[in-house]
């Protein structure tokens, strides 16, 4: 199979299953379910079989035309494939994880659908090339993200969702503005044309409102911590996926396309390191495990852009490791939080404790995901955060490094705190069962794979180097 | 299969070996952590004369990039460090042995074997990202050893604090490693070694932030607050291993390295360091004073020592850092000797409280001359190893021209002699309660280790030479540094110095027992309630004085406020757009009354506000 042919699989299998699992559904459960993760592995494969092909230096694009420069285009780059291998691995895990975790809800085909319809827009996001066809995919994230998070259907869960949907709205009027400016500007949005252009600053500071009301960052932030209240693999999701969306918009457009005007990592940063400051001084007050979790997320995506928007390779490359480790480890995070609430019927902390006796598979992996997290070696989280650090410093703005310094050392307290309370803290709850087989796997199976990238980072730094030199721009 | 990596990747693969062992079998865990442990001690002793005798023995390894390489290098100091590791490994597998009280015996042996083999990575690599890589993974280790010591909420707690403080510190290395690797262009420690970095602007600042990863490490204050709590809620062989022997090495051993390789420290920094150490020293060796536990007291002295080790290093000169090795030896020698006859006697009586014990020489007497000998090298006296230690230390500070830190060093040797004629008193002389007439030896395996760690007191005391030659001056020629063997050390009046500390100590036990009607825990009661020091100690038995605690209670107050600016933020983007809406909403129902007169006036209003628009700036691009 050509690499054209496996770009085009990669976004148009969940497409396609948005309305194969209904019809799948009329058959029997069994063949819904399996239909979906099989979607979910088609995706995986075709994007984890991009991988070889870009690190040899071929690309894989595929264009439909249409009028006044808004072509439909796809293309495979080693960017775009990295996020798209991570994304529908994410899912895979939360689809697999999902199997025996949404069984016990209404809605189920609802909830299978609007993932595989979450996917696909996520590969289409990821795989665009025209800056319009990656807003219409942005604006489809948000719409599944939202019939996601208001999956329970109680007023107070509809709300929350409406909540995420109205800011995801803002941001995207925002970025479409900006959009709209740059064609005016420039007269094409596809961007393999405006590579190394100087975007206009009024246009920049619009994309970077709407990547970061997508990527849950202050002052947009609020509405990851309510719309954490969906299923777990919703939240996880949101967490991982939909913020990490954000994130890649803004490696795409600042990193790999624009050039930035003066400043423009300043006015990043500082909102990012002030993110990852207020959320996690916010999580150590937070009782709600989930709330909690999103908080963590929160912060932890402000350390992806301080390694993005630093402007020097070796940040750059830790920011994208970063997003590798963190999709792991945040995932079995809040993958494991399910399984507690699930078993226990709490989501309080004040009310969980000793855990680690009658769970001690999520409370290991749970243990892992959270040393991951907060960077302690061998554990794949620590190079990136080393090599974030590391470029950080050759920014050398102390403000900066002093908000992000705190911010790490709040990780520490609050995922030790939490880890502590529900795991280690006295036993509050009766006898509370382990997690079923499958759902073991689903958190123990990223938060392996977070130690194994400690152990074999040659190779994501490989991939990330080749990406941050070839496509690179805005580095020193 | 290069040997440098026998002793990281055969205690790491065994390890995950030893989970595979039922818990029920009994003494094959044990058997196996006994073996590669030896197997690791004497792989290190290959690399060791290797080093000393022949070449010194490298790997390099491309690892993560950007100059991150799996780099290890056994020169004569990191081998010197490598040994050491492994000897204390081996001694606590045998302590263990049949030692019931250390926690699961299963996971006891995966984290001593795991923290050999981080620790070794740690003594040998030459990469400073490898370093951190294997100093910061001990961390996971550690806190593990201590929340499973004992199955109670107070052991899980103080594991907490003990990984809280760790990795914070850890946290400062790892900002410090990458500013001097950003600063040197550079990650190789012989590299950096080779073109030395001067302490001015952002390279003092990642020195001050990688000397706060090494001195926490080596539990100096003001970071040394979980190990006295560690000592009540960990098991013996824990605290004979890693805060006694481990952290000493390593974190001596980076603090040499980083002070007299890596960067030429100026007088302020070297004032810093030595008023570090001098602070630890008496600080420490007064808390010590106070406790009425048998491992409690022995981890203050512990943090004592770390000050000994840290003004060593402070000296700069050859004397003061030759001291400074071999005392850090040493120190974990006597340390790990001392908790292993804690154990001994917490096992054989169940008590650690010393008004719970007393007259144990005759029931325990290998134990009680362990702990004689290893007490009074620790404290100085001649001649045993630590005198010629403490002597060389001594000798580098008045080197370095700072008497009051002489004084201060010469005080604390008082001070620790006189908790340790406290303790030892209170365990081993004096009546024996009733309920321990019973009491026996402890067992071959506990007794064993003890023994061979006393020795080494003794031997290398009487033949302080061998150790200064071989271990030592070797060390310090990796550093950089020539040495002069004993020749430049006054023995002289350093002996006098001895005498004076001994003198002062043994009048002050005896005035203390006499104040306190004979009763020897309470020898040091008239300290703890004299005027001024009576009030400190209170704060002290507060916390008030433990930063840890004064954090985590103003904690809540800060994250609170973090809190806040995330709801104020939560309002912003949710509560104030409704708000508004809503207000714009009403606002615009008022004109919306159905009068057509009002629709038309609007209607022409627009218009004449678009045509002004238009007008003046020339319409809409």
């Amino acid at each position: 199979m050509d690499i054209v042919t496996v770009l085009k699989t990669a976004v148009a299998a969940p497409i396609i299953g948005v309305f194969l699992i209904p019809i799948a559904n009329k058959i029997s459960v069994k063949a819904r379910n399996a239909c979906a993760v099989a979607l979910g592995l088609v995706t995986f494969a075709a994007c984890a079989s991009l991988l070889s092909p870009m690190m040899k230096g071929l690309t894989a694009t595929y264009s439909v035309d249409f009028p006044l420069g808004f072509d439909f285009v796809l293309s495979a780059d080693l960017l775009s494939v990295f996020m798209a291998a991570i994304f529908s691995f994410v899912s895979v895990i939360i689809l697999v994880y999902s199997l025996d975790y949404i069984s016990r809800y209404e809605n189920q085909t609802e909830y299978y659908a609007m993932i595989a319809l979450f996917l696909g827009s996520m590969m289409g996001l990821v795989f665009s090339a025209n800056l319009l066809w990656l807003y219409i995919f942005w604006e489809i994230t948000a719409i599944a993200g939202w019939r996601l998070a208001g999956f329970f259907r109680s007023d107070r869960d509809v709300a929350k969702a409406n909540k995420m949907l109205l800011v995801a709205v803002f941001g995207g009027l925002c970025m479409l503005i900006g959009i709209l400016m740059i064609y005016s500007d420039k007269g094409t949005l596809d961007l393999r044309f405006l590579k190394g252009e100087i975007i206009p600053p009024a246009a920049a500071a619009l994309l970077l409102a709407g990547i970061f009301a997508k990527s849950a960052t202050l002052p947009f932030s609020a509405w990851l911590s309510d719309a954490a209240a969906a299923p777990a693999g919703v939240g996880a999701l949101l967490a991982v996926v939909l913020v990490n969306a954000g994130v890649y918009a803004y490696a795409r457009i600042f990193g790999a396309v624009f050039a930035t005007p003066a400043g423009f990592s300043c006015l990043t940063l500082v909102p990012a390191g002030l993110s990852a400051l207020v959320a996690a001084g916010a999580a150590l007050i937070e009782k709600d495990i989930k709330r909690i979790l999103a908080y963590s997320a929160v912060s932890q995506t402000g350390f992806i852009f301080l390694g993005l928007a630093s402007g020097n390779k070796t940040a750059f490359i830790g920011g994208l490791l970063y997003i590798l480790m963190h999709s792991m480890a945040a995932g079995a995070l809040f993958l494991c939080a399910g399984i507690i609430e699930q078993k226990t019927h709490t989501r309080d902390i004040a009310r969980l404790g000793g855990l680690f006796k009658t769970m001690p598979v999520t409370a290991a992996a749970f243990a892992l995901a959270s040393l991951s997290v907060m960077g302690i070696p061998p554990f794949g989280g620590f190079f990136s955060k080393f090599l974030v650090f590391k470029g950080a410093m050759q920014n050398a703005n102390p403000l900066v490094l002093t908000l992000f310094f705190c911010g790490a050392l709040l990780t520490f307290l609050y995922l030790a705190r939490l880890f502590y309370l529900v795991f280690l803290g006295e036993e509050k709850v009766q006898n509370p069962k382990e997690g079923s087989a499958l759902m073991l796997a689903g958190v123990l199976a990223p938060a392996l794979i977070g130690l194994a990238l400690g152990a074999l980072i040659y190779y994501p730094c490989v991939y990330a180097d080749l990406l941050a030199a070839r496509l690179g721009v805005n580095l020193e | 299969m290069n040997l440098i990596l026998i002793p990281i990747a055969l205690p790491l693969a065994s390890a995950f070996l030893i989970l595979l062992i039922s818990e029920q079998t009994r003494y094959l865990k044990e058997t196996l952590a006994l073996a590669v442990s030896a197997v690791c001690l004497l792989g290190a002793f290959l690399i060791f004369t290797s080093a000393l005798f022949g070449q010194p023995l490298e790997l390099i390894a491309r690892w993560a990039g950007y100059g991150m390489d799996f780099a290890l290098k056994a020169d004569r100091l990191s081998s010197f460090i490598l040994l050491a590791v492994s000897l204390f490994t081996f001694l606590t597998a045998i302590y263990s042995f049949s030692f019931e009280k250390k926690g699961g015996a299963k996971w006891f042996y995966f984290n001593l074997l795991q923290s050999q083999a981080f620790a070794a990575g740690a003594a040998l690599s030459d990469n400073l990202v490898a370093l951190l890589f294997f100093w910061e993974g001990l961390l996971i280790f550690l806190t593990v050893f201590i929340a499973l010591s004992k199955p109670d909420q107070a052991a899980k707690k103080t594991a907490m604090k003990a990984f809280l403080i760790n990795a914070a510190a850890g946290l400062c290395l790892l900002a410090g490693v990458a500013i001097t690797a950003y600063i040197a262009g550079s990650m190789s420690i012989s590299g950096i070694s080779a073109d030395k970095l001067t302490l001015i602007g952002w390279a003092a600042f990642g020195y001050v932030l990688m000397l706060i990863g090494a001195v926490s490490k080596s539990g100096a204050f003001p970071f040394h607050t979980w190990l006295p709590d560690a000592a009540l809620d960990s098991s013996a062989p824990f605290m004979a291993y890693a805060p006694a022997a481990l952290d000493k090495l390593l974190g001596i051993y980076f603090l040499a390295r980083i002070s007299v390789s890596l960067f030429t420290l100026n007088g302020t920094m070297q004032l810093v360091l030595m008023t570090l150490g001098a602070l630890t020293i008496l600080v420490a060796a007064m808390m010590a004073l106070a406790q009425t536990d048998y491992k409690r007291l022995l981890s203050y002295l512990a943090v004592s020592q770390a000050g000994y080790l840290i003004l060593a290093v402070g000296t700069l000169n050859p004397a003061g850092l030759a001291g400074g090795l071999f005392h850090m030896l040493n120190s974990a020698v006597c340390l790990s000797c001392l908790f292993m006859t804690a154990g001994a006697v917490e096992r054989r009586t169940g008590a650690g409280d010393l008004s719970k014990l007393g007259g144990l020489f005759g029931a325990m007497p290998v134990t009680a001359l362990c702990f004689i000998i290893s007490a009074a090298a620790l404290s100085g006296i001649a001649p045993l190893n630590g005198f010629f230690s403490i002597g060389l230390i001594y000798e580098g500070v008045l080197s370095a021209g700072y008497t009051p830190f002489f004084i201060t060093a010469a005080l604390g040797s008082a001070l620790t002699l006189a908790s340790f004629l406290k303790l030892g008193h209170a365990v081993f002389f004096g009546n024996r309660p009733e309920g321990l007439r019973e009491t026996k030896e402890a067992p071959f395996s506990g007794v064993f280790p003890m023994a061979i760690l006393a020795a080494i007191c003794v031997i290398s005391g009487f033949g302080a030479r061998l150790p200064l030659e071989f271990l030592i001056a070797p060390g310090l020629r990796d550093l950089g540094l020539a040495y002069e063997a004993l020749g430049g050390l006054r023995l002289y009046p350093l002996f006098w110095v001895s005498v004076v500390v001994i003198l002062t100590a043994v009048v002050n036990h005896m005035f203390g027992c006499a104040a306190a009607q004979g009763k020897a825990c309470k020898a040091c009661d008239h300290i703890l309630y004299a005027p001024v020091l009576r009030d400190l100690y209170a704060l002290a038995q507060a916390r008030f004085f433990d930063p840890y605690e004064q954090f985590m209670k103003h904690l809540p107050r800060l994250a609170g406020i973090l809190y806040k600016a995330d709801r104020f933020f939560d309002y912003l983007t949710d509560d104030l757009p409704a708000f508004a809406v809503n207000a714009f909403s009403k606002a615009s129902q008022r004109f919306h009354t159905g009068y057509y007169p009002l629709y038309l006036a609007l209607t022409i209003a627009g218009f004449v506000i678009y045509i002004f628009f238009t007008a003046h700036y020339g319409g809409l691009k």
